[in-house]
């Protein structure tokens, strides 16, 4: 049963076609990653599923209750504190003021977030503590289906490992489903049941493959060994990391 | 708070400073030509134990801040809506450009053939005189805005109203409280300027007079009292409210960390 579909959705800038004929669809409690070259559409596809633009072509079903969005960069209001931009968003749906500090509590301890931290402006905090609290202001709102749109793109090496695991435990214990945009194929091996590669130039999803067993479960040497067997003998992987800076307007 | 009592030294010094280059010209010159700080002040006492004198003060500080908060509406409408609407900004560039060439002389000129000497003509002429600055500073906040934050604010399902109100808005600050603070300073010069030439009594009036008996003390005591005015309001009006706006530009500098 899927929660997400895109049905042949197609898009333009100016008239330059970004995508073309996407076909699409996660499933309840499924992680589906989507990989693809730089400049080939995958944030504007995220940015479709999420109904923050509409498309040229083809149409979004949705069935789940309430998403959100994790975006590459934390987009942290920064005149509110961390506790204010988490309750934000929580202002935003409409919820009562204790309810609010109830649910920034409650997302701030699961991504580990101190007190002391949640009284800070986002200029005192860390890229790793801003990323931190964009998740938990996206878990604020008990989604059910989570975009992630590159989120841990400009974070280190080890801090984008502990943000993984961070989205990885939380989906798996809440039943999210989500769809996750993202150019690392060892990232996508790390998170996702299932990777989508979308085309270089945007024409349609080239194919899937599902990885074995759940996230979370794979240990280090399993996801590198798929990774570098996918690179070296899938078809579907030949192009993953084919850039053309002339085609990224 | 602390900080504010601290950082007034700085602007105390300075003032001492001026004194000192002030009493320089007068040992100088004369008191003909320009009376020493200290007489100056004594006059200011004078005027202070003068009931008519308060009204004059009060008469100017009233346009002044009823035009102020006239141009600052104004011109945040205006601005936000041209900075919300491209084609707007694009034609109304220009048109900002010829108001500021237009020297507010010629409006003080116009405005008393409309309106006399009355508190509506030194209010149209702050307004026209003012209006450029906070219209180019709330279009250019609203420009210049993260696109970012309204399409995650957009993604939390805010709609275009909430958008504005919690994060346009918000951002529009940042380029709106300097402009905010010339258009003060606009306004009480534009006051006194326009009470002089069109002879509508006031501050402007009182230097007018000063003028004709060719009384100095008086006239550097007026023009010190509408600065005095200019502070006093700025610093009980824009500063608490920039201040507590802008709170997060603190968190980023630490007190005690010189830059």
């Amino acid at each position: 049963m899927s929660v997400l579909g895109l049905r042949s959705v197609g898009h333009a800038y100016l008239g330059r076609t970004v995508l073309d004929g996407i076909e699409l669809t996660v499933g309840r409690g499924e992680i589906v990653a989507l990989v693809g070259p730089s400049g080939c559409g995958k944030s504007t596809l995220a940015h479709i599923a999420a109904g923050l633009i509409q498309p040229r072509a083809g149409r979004v079903e949705t069935a789940y209750g309430r998403h959100a969005m994790i975006f590459q960069d934390p987009c942290l209001l920064p005149w509110a504190t961390a506790t204010d931009n988490i309750a934000y968003v929580l202002r935003l749906s409409h919820i009562s003021r204790k309810e609010r500090a109830r649910r920034v509590a409650e997302v701030a301890d699961r991504v580990a977030l101190e007190a002391e931290d949640l009284n800070k402006y986002p200029v005192e905090l860390s890229g790793g503590m801003k990323q931190r609290v964009a998740i938990a202001r996206a878990l604020a709102v008990r989604p059910d289906f989570v975009i992630f749109d590159e989120p841990f793109t400009a974070l280190d090496v080890a801090l984008r490992r502990r943000m993984q695991d961070l989205v990885i435990d939380t989906c798996a214990a809440r039943q999210v489903s989500g769809l996750f945009i993202t150019h690392d194929l060892s990232e996508a091996a790390r998170i996702a049941d299932r990777i989508a590669v979308l085309d270089v130039r945007g024409r349609g999803i080239l194919g899937d493959r599902p990885l074995p067993h759940a996230p979370g479960t794979r240990d280090e040497a399993a996801v590198f060994d798929w990774v570098q067997t996918a690179l070296r003998e899938d078809p579907l992987f030949r192009h993953i990391h084919d850039v053309d800076e002339r085609l990224i307007a | 708070m602390l900080q504010f009592v601290w950082s007034s030294w700085a602007g105390l010094a300075a003032l001492c400073l001026l004194a000192a280059v002030w009493q320089a010209g007068y040992e100088a010159y004369g008191s003909f030509i320009l009376t020493s700080p200290l007489d100056t002040l004594r006059e200011i006492g004078l005027l202070a134990a003068d009931p008519d004198a308060w009204t004059v003060a009060l008469t100017t500080l009233q346009r002044a801040l009823t035009g102020f908060v006239l141009v600052a509406l104004a011109g945040t409408v205006l601005g936000v809506a041209a900075g919300y609407s491209p084609a707007t900004l694009r034609i109304t560039r220009p048109l900002v450009t010829v108001l500021l060439g237009v020297p507010p002389i010629a409006w003080i000129v116009l405005a008393m053939i409309w309106f006399g000497g009355s508190d509506a003509t030194v209010r149209t002429v702050i307004l026209v005189a003012a209006l450029p600055v906070v219209f180019v500073g709330a279009a250019q906040g609203i420009v210049t805005r993260d696109r970012g934050l309204d399409r995650m604010a957009q993604s939390f399902g805010a709609g275009p109203v909430r958008r504005f109100l919690t994060v346009g808005l918000r951002q529009m600050t940042t380029t709106l409280f300097p402009a905010l603070t010339l258009a003060l300073g606009t306004a009480f010069k534009v006051a006194v300027m326009a009470e002089l030439l069109a002879n509508a009594g006031g501050i402007g009036g009182a230097l007018a007079d000063a003028r004709i008996n060719l009384d100095i003390a008086q006239a550097l005591a007026w023009v010190v009292i509408s600065v005095t005015l200019l502070i006093i309001v700025e610093y009980a009006l824009v500063q608490p409210v920039k201040g507590e706006v802008e709170r997060w530009r603190r968190a980023e500098r630490p007190w005690g960390i010189k830059r």
